[in-house]
């Protein structure tokens, strides 16, 4: 009876005494694994993935090998927060200049649908044929690939338009969604967006057949001219408006003026009541 | 199977008597883990690696120290005992070493310390006398096959997740059914050795 009780006893504390001696005497070799540790402390925990690294620790080891990293990726959940920006940037000796960011859709959703998609509901189930359900080739498919992939819930489905609408006030600006667009509709642009271009169509890439919505922009540049501030920069190669936020007084000039009705207002700042009228 | 060549053990422990479909043994994990080919693979390299050692290491104490004393009938719990300590001092050495390693393996490694396949491969090779050779051999075999099991199983809930299931049986159903067939196809193999 007693030699079995002593020889497990013996086998547990010989088993516990190894533990010990490894925790004490195993090297620590790995360079920097301090720092990735501390740095991935500092990044917001939430293993979005935005950043396309598998997790914040994935992240924080890409970054100790490469601080430039940063730039491309400011850890977006943290952006709100200025005081983790700097910390991140104080360990990896950088400064970081990182304006926060918000998605935004550039399709009204007006675009009929040509033909009745029941596939797998996904917009890349239905891109597959003949490049998506709408007629519009610009058009939000609106079967919510990018819902299903944010992580803060911002994104909704508009039931009647079937187009993704972002909801600002959640939004965190982490890019899954821009990423997962497709149709490349939604874009992230600086959270002081005043005014907003809901149509991405420009004829560059016509294909026929597939013309823009009634609420599509029509490439006339009135909201260009209609401009007094100087706020709206016209895009060429696209054809559609761009908008400088540091200009804009929000006038709304530009959306009186629009034809289609394809300019919105997007900020979440109150718009001022006219001064003319 | 003490009598069979070393070729034979290996063929019968990774696919006639495969650890999971025809023992039933890690069925956890197989279920848990099988959603994204590479966790699967991570997860199944991982077993082996802790299979093949904690054979080895079982094998040792059985027949130095667990025969002698005649102490035999303890042999599951100081199998616990020991590789649950082999798998968290291997855990701590790869993290200070090999950060990349332990980005691949290192989060399943604990999950692997009480895991039944490893624990299984012991308590067989104890249960069919094998000797120090051909326990190292049957729990190579053993590892193969669940990395081979896991790996298919991977594959087929990859393509399942875009397939039109019906509602009732998505997720966890439609994964037991497709391991009832996989078990029904391995069976297949029963009676070459």
């Amino acid at each position: 009876m007693l030699v079995p009780i002593l020889v497990i006893t013996a086998i547990g504390l010989v088993c516990g005494v190894a533990i010990y001696i490894c925790y004490v005497f195993i090297p620590t070799r790995v360079k920097g694994i301090d720092e990735t540790l501390n740095l991935a402390g500092l990044l917001p925990g939430r293993n979005c993935g935005a950043c396309g690294y598998p997790g914040c620790f994935g992240y924080a080891q890409a970054l100790i090998g490469k601080p430039e990293l940063i730039k491309n990726f400011a850890c977006a959940l943290s952006i709100n927060d200025t005081e983790r920006i700097a910390k991140i940037g104080e360990a990896l000796g950088l400064s970081i200049d990182a304006a926060p960011k918000k998605a935004l859709p550039h399709c009204g959703g007006n675009s009929e649908e040509v033909y009745n998609y029941s596939g797998v509901n996904s917009c890349r189930g239905a891109a597959q044929l003949l490049s998506g359900n709408r007629k519009c080739p610009f058009a939000c498919l609106g079967l919510g690939d990018c819902v299903a992939v944010c992580p803060e819930g911002a994104i909704s489905i508009d039931p009647e338009k079937k187009v993704a609408v972002v909801d600002w006030t959640k939004c965190t600006g982490c890019g899954l969604c821009a990423k997962e667009c497709l149709i490349g509709i939604l874009e992230l642009v600086s959270d002081k967006t005043k005014i907003g271009h809901t149509c991405m169509y420009f004829p560059l890439r016509n294909i026929p057949g597939r013309e823009r919505c009634e609420l599509g922009c029509t490439h006339c540049m009135r909201c260009f001219r209609a401009c007094e501030s100087g706020a709206i920069i016209w895009n060429k190669e696209k054809g559609i408006p761009e908008f400088d936020e540091s200009k804009c007084i929000l006038c709304l000039k530009c959306i009186e003026e629009c034809p289609t009705k394809c300019i919105e207002v997007v900020t979440l700042e109150k718009v001022p009541e006219k001064a003319t009228a | 199977m003490s009598s069979m060549n070393l070729f034979a053990l290996f063929f019968t422990l990774a696919i006639i008597q495969n650890f999971i479909v025809a023992q039933f043994l890690g069925l956890c994990p197989f279920f848990g883990v099988t959603k994204k080919l590479k966790d699967a693979v991570s997860m199944a390299a991982a077993l082996s690696f802790v299979m093949i050692s904690s054979a080895m290491i079982t094998w040792f104490l059985t027949y130095y120290v667990l025969t002698p004393f005649n102490v035999l009938f303890m042999s599951t719990v100081v199998y616990i005992l020991v590789i649950a300590t082999f798998v968290q001092i291997v855990e701590m050495f790869i993290r200070r070493t090999n950060l990349t390693l332990y980005n691949a393996l290192g989060i399943f490694l604990p999950l692997i310390t009480v895991h039944c396949a490893v624990l299984g491969i012991s308590v067989i090779n104890v249960r069919e006398g094998f000797s120090f050779i051909q326990a190292v051999v049957a729990a190579f075999g053993g590892a193969v096959g669940v990395v081979i099991l896991m790996a298919i199983m991977a594959g087929i809930r990859e393509r399942l997740d875009i397939a039109n299931v019906p509602t009732n049986f998505r997720g966890l159903p439609i994964a037991i059914f497709v391991a009832a067939m996989l078990g029904l196809a391995f069976f297949g193999f029963g009676g070459i050795v």
